[in-house]
């Protein structure tokens, strides 16, 4: 259904996001757009609005828990923090990731 | 999805509103701090706006995304296609009203028709644990199940642990009286565990106990209601059974029993009379204990039957016991064949129905080929313009369901009565959440039927064809499609049409059937003898000779008979005789008569005598057979003229207790009347004087000169000078109580007669609309063709030889499908073949004549065409 028009691989922006609020603690969408994007560097393009549609699944899924807060700016804003069940999910996607990544290596390096 | 995410996303559809703001908060409040860190990173603040929105991305892809992400989006695009379907439904109120009412109809009737297959076949009797309840029978042969022995019974209940409860029940009647006429209650004599085999608990006092006895009653909650007016204090009152006061000792809680005709129960205690071995009286219901199998206690019985049967009479003795649970034994085998049958044919009528929608639904379409071509040309992708159509089709089949739970539910109440007659008392047939489901699920399926090919049909249009068109001339394909449905509803419909003639030539050869009695003029009754004035079949004796004669010399009455069993009824003691040298019992039907019953009913003597007057008691006995009987001593035994022949007939109590079987002579042979179910072979009878064996009882049988009903004032009176106290009861004329033999076979034939008068109906509807459309569609091709010199009656032959083509494809294709479908009927047919083709024959010709006179009107409008007109508004 969806389009897959962000640079980022389909499905591992779910991966980051959980990371960076394991690794983070509570934050704000922006915050966590901006933290992504500096660990990244210039090796991945994002439009930080594609975290939005990304975090509202994440939360329906109960992988992490919203509260609202206070920005900077004074404005009020959705803090997201990862659940004890977002914890879990982080470690089977790593796991995951971690599977696919060595099957993709070994099948280029015995194809090379 | 998971399931916690698939609950999510529903609600998200719920919560649109609010989350998009939610959403749109965030947004705002993240460009902010975009801003706000470009500005520190020394941009200007234009330049910093600019590059937050930048690095942000599409603002409104975004919205759309999230939209996309958090609820499935495809339910919310249908809702909207649903509503915006339901909003178009008034725009064309008159289409919208043919098809809601004609789905309506449809599902109508299969929900009604649902509700009763519940009831009798799905849901679960109406008591606790009912799967443990079983009914135990003696199975004396193969394939015939008898009652039970008083010392059987007992034996059983002392014999068979695997019971929890055994209890053995008779029917009784009896008049109530207190305030007010006395009323005549069917009720029960049953021993103590009857309550328990069937889980019923009191609501006021108690059930029956093993030590209860004498004049006690329970009474059900609908007898506590109607005849007590719910009097909380009853159990202090007593209640009058046939002029005896009994104590009441309970009222049983509201429940299936109060749809049952059974309205008090009375302790059943065995007394010495009761104690014959050849007495088969009893009806035995029991309750299995919990974790005993009906294998289990099918074995104990045929155990506990093999020790007993040594000492049994020697005809019975290759018997069994058989055990089948209760909701087999209430379901009867009528029921069991014509219920699917009924069903099998209001599925027809849905079919035509939704055969119908769909063509008109076709119709519609090409009015709107061009709308969808614009919207096509638009950009709507092909999928959308279908579930668009679809949903469309949808919020109709919605509305028609909706109608037609309407309907059903006034059938279901209309029917209430009849049904109640006709089903056992444990269904309880009620429009309920079950038929609810049933309803959506035949709307959802309805929409899929009726909705798919003409939503095809529609979105799929040819784009630049329909653009460029005019608007007037139609698709060959759709208008080919519609020409197919109609020969299909024709077909259909002659499948209906075909069974409810078969169903009415059986009914009519049912009732042409000669019964052997001349039933005119003829009326019935009986009385109910109260225990303490009459308490022996003597006493009885006395009364009913009494009214015999008075009513012999009303003014008025021609002729008075006696007897235990009416004419045409079946006649439930079966019996045997045993003849000297034939080592098999000859089974009969047994039944006591007096000496004007004969004569009353026009049934003639064949050779020797009827029964006389001297036939009393103390004088020789004799008995009387019947045709039937006499035949099938000649097969037996040889016996070409029984006349004054001497055999040993086994009939408990008669004569005297000891001896089993006294020797009795034929005194004469009658022509067979018939006994029991019309389209039966004539069963073997014999009559007995009823003076010789008195019982209490005892019907009247009047021919009167007149019109019964005139007579009816001294009927009465005479009985009142006999006994003033005594109501009659079971008035009716014999015409009424052979009518009645004919309503389980009537009933069917008139609600198969009802479904195929619909189905012809709606037929004609959906061939009346492919014509009338097809004519608007060639006007302006009949306006050429009468210009350039056809007639009018060429016309109209065109036309009509059009609906013919339609009209014989189906036949045929339906001459086919009747050929096949109406072979399940077989066993509900009385001497009519399933390929009857005089049935089939004017099944054909009443669908042709239906569908040439849908297409009359056509015809005519066609013929009415102005080639002047239709030519100049071209131009």
């Amino acid at each position: 259904m969806s389009k897959q028009q962000n640079e980022v691989p389909y499905g591992t922006l779910d991966l980051l996001i959980l990371k960076t609020l394991e690794t983070m603690g509570t934050l704000h969408g922006y915050a966590i757009a901006r933290r992504i994007e500096q660990v990244a560097g210039d090796s991945l393009q994002l439009s930080q609005g594609s975290v939005y549609p990304a975090l509202i699944r994440l939360e329906q899924e109960g992988w992490i828990a919203t509260e609202w807060g206070v920005s900077e700016t004074n404005r009020k804003v959705k803090f997201y923090s990862l659940t004890k069940a977002g914890r879990k999910q982080l470690l089977v996607e790593v796991a995951n990731w971690e599977k696919t990544t060595a099957l993709v290596a070994r099948f280029l390096g015995t194809a090379s | 999805m998971t399931l916690r995410r698939a609950v999510k996303s529903l609600l998200a559809l719920f919560r649109a509103a609010r989350l998009d703001r939610e959403l749109d908060d965030e947004i705002r409040a993240h460009l902010e701090l975009a801003e706000r860190d470009a500005l520190a990173r020394g941009l200007p603040p234009e330049e910093a706006r600019r590059a937050a929105r930048l690095s942000f991305g599409g603002v409104a892809r975004i919205r759309e995304e999230h939209r996309d992400r958090r609820s499935a989006r495809w339910i919310e695009t249908l809702l909207r296609d649903v509503r915006y379907g339901f909003a178009s439904l008034p725009r064309t109120p008159g289409f919208t009203a043919v098809v809601t009412g004609v789905l309506a109809l449809g599902v109508g009737a299969n929900v009604a028709m649902f509700s009763i297959v519940d009831a009798v076949f799905l849901k679960p009797l109406p008591f606790p644990e009912p799967d443990r309840i079983v009914r135990v029978w003696e199975a004396p042969r193969p394939g015939v199940t008898n009652n039970t022995t008083t010392p059987d019974f007992l034996e059983w209940k002392r014999q068979a642990p695997e019971f929890a409860a055994l209890a053995a029940e008779d029917d009784i009647a009896a008049a109530l009286g207190g305030r007010g006429d006395p009323v005549r209650l069917p009720g029960k004599v049953v021993t103590a565990e009857y309550f328990q085999v069937f889980g019923v608990r009191a609501a006021l006092g108690r059930t029956f106990r093993p030590e209860d006895a004498g004049p006690l009653v329970v009474l059900s909650h609908a007898a506590w209601q109607d005849h007590f007016a719910g009097d909380p204090g009853i159990l202090q009152h007593r209640a009058v059974l046939n002029g005896e006061p009994h104590q009441i000792i309970g009222v049983l809680a509201p429940g299936a029993f109060d749809r049952d005709d059974t309205k008090f129960w009375k302790p059943l205690v065995f007394t010495s009379e009761h104690q014959s071995k050849v007495m088969h009286w009893l009806t035995v219901h029991g309750r299995l204990r919990q974790s005993v199998s009906l294998a289990q206690v099918r074995e104990r019985m045929r155990a506990i039957n093999a020790a007993l049967v040594t000492s049994k009479p020697v005809d019975d003795r290759e018997g069994t016991v058989e055990v089948k649970p209760l909701s087999r034994v209430l379901v009867g085998r009528n029921l069991e064949r014509s219920i699917p049958i009924v069903f099998g044919a209001v599925g027809l009528v849905l079919l035509i129905a939704c055969a119908n929608v769909a063509g008109l639904l076709l119709a519609k379409g090409a009015t709107r080929t061009r709308e969808m071509a614009v919207r096509a040309a638009l950009g709507a992708g092909r999928g959308r313009l279908f579930t668009q159509l679809l949903a469309e089709t949808l919020a109709l089949c919605v509305l028609g369901g909706v109608a037609g739970v309407a309907l059903a539910w006034l059938l279901v109440e209309a029917a209430g009565p009849a049904l109640a007659e006709t089903l056992p008392f444990t269904a309880q047939v009620s429009v309920d959440w079950r038929a609810l489901c049933f309803a959506g699920a035949l709307a959802l399926g309805a929409c899929l039927l009726t909705g798919a090919v003409p939503a095809l049909q529609t979105s799929f249009a040819n784009l630049a064809s329909a653009l460029n068109r005019s608007g007037r001339g139609s698709s060959g394909d759709r208008s080919r499609i519609r020409r197919v449905i109609v020969a299909g509803e024709v077909a259909l419909s002659l499948v209906l049409v075909s069974g409810a003639l078969l169903l009415l030539r059986s009914l009519v050869n049912l009732q042409r059937i000669d019964t052997g009695v001349e039933i005119e003029k003829v009326v019935t009754m009986s009385t109910d003898l109260p225990e303490r004035a009459y308490p022996t079949p003597q006493h009885a004796a006395v009364f009913y000779r009494a009214v015999a004669e008075r009513l012999g010399s009303a003014p008025g009455v021609e002729r008075v008979g006696l007897a235990t069993h009416l004419p045409l009824n079946w006649i439930g003691n079966g019996e045997g005789i045993e003849i000297a040298g034939v080592s098999k019992l000859v089974r009969v039907r047994f039944k006591r008569v007096d000496p004007g019953y004969f004569s009353a009913l026009g049934i003639p003597t064949l050779s020797g005598r009827g029964i006389e007057s001297r036939d009393r008691e103390g004088a020789p006995r004799i008995m009387v057979i019947n045709q039937a009987l006499a035949t099938q001593l000649r097969e037996v035994a040889g016996i070409d003229d029984p006349v004054g022949r001497v055999v040993r007939l086994s009939a408990p109590g008669y004569i005297q207790p000891g001896i089993r079987t006294p020797e009795v002579a034929i005194a004469g042979v009658i022509r067979s009347e018939r006994v029991g179910p019309p389209g039966m072979p004539d069963f073997a009878v014999v009559y007995v004087p009823l003076a010789q064996f008195p019982a209490a009882g005892v019907k009247f049988l009047v021919r009167t000169r007149l019109d019964s009903a005139s007579v009816m004032p001294a009927i009465r009176e005479a009985v009142r000078q006999v006994d003033p106290n005594l109501p009659l009861t079971g008035v009716a004329t014999m015409q009424q109580v052979h009518d009645r033999t004919l309503s389980s076979p009537s009933r069917l034939a008139w609600i198969f007669g009802v479904f195929a008068a619909v189905a012809a109906l709606l037929t004609a509807i959906g061939l009346y609309g492919v014509l009338a459309h097809a004519v608007t569609q060639q006007r302006r091709a009949i306006g050429v063709r009468m210009a350039l010199g056809a007639r009018r009656r060429d016309v109209v032959s065109h036309v009509l030889g059009n609906a013919l083509i339609l009209i014989a494809a189906g036949l045929v294709a339906g001459a086919l499908g009747a050929a096949a479908l109406t072979r399940v009927m077989r066993g509900l047919l009385f001497e009519v073949s399933a390929l009857d083709p005089f049935a089939l024959g004017a099944a054909c010709l009443s669908m042709a004549l239906v569908g040439l006179l849908a297409a009359f009107l056509p015809a005519s409008r066609a013929a009415r065409v102005d080639p002047a007109a239709t030519l100049r508004q071209d131009g």
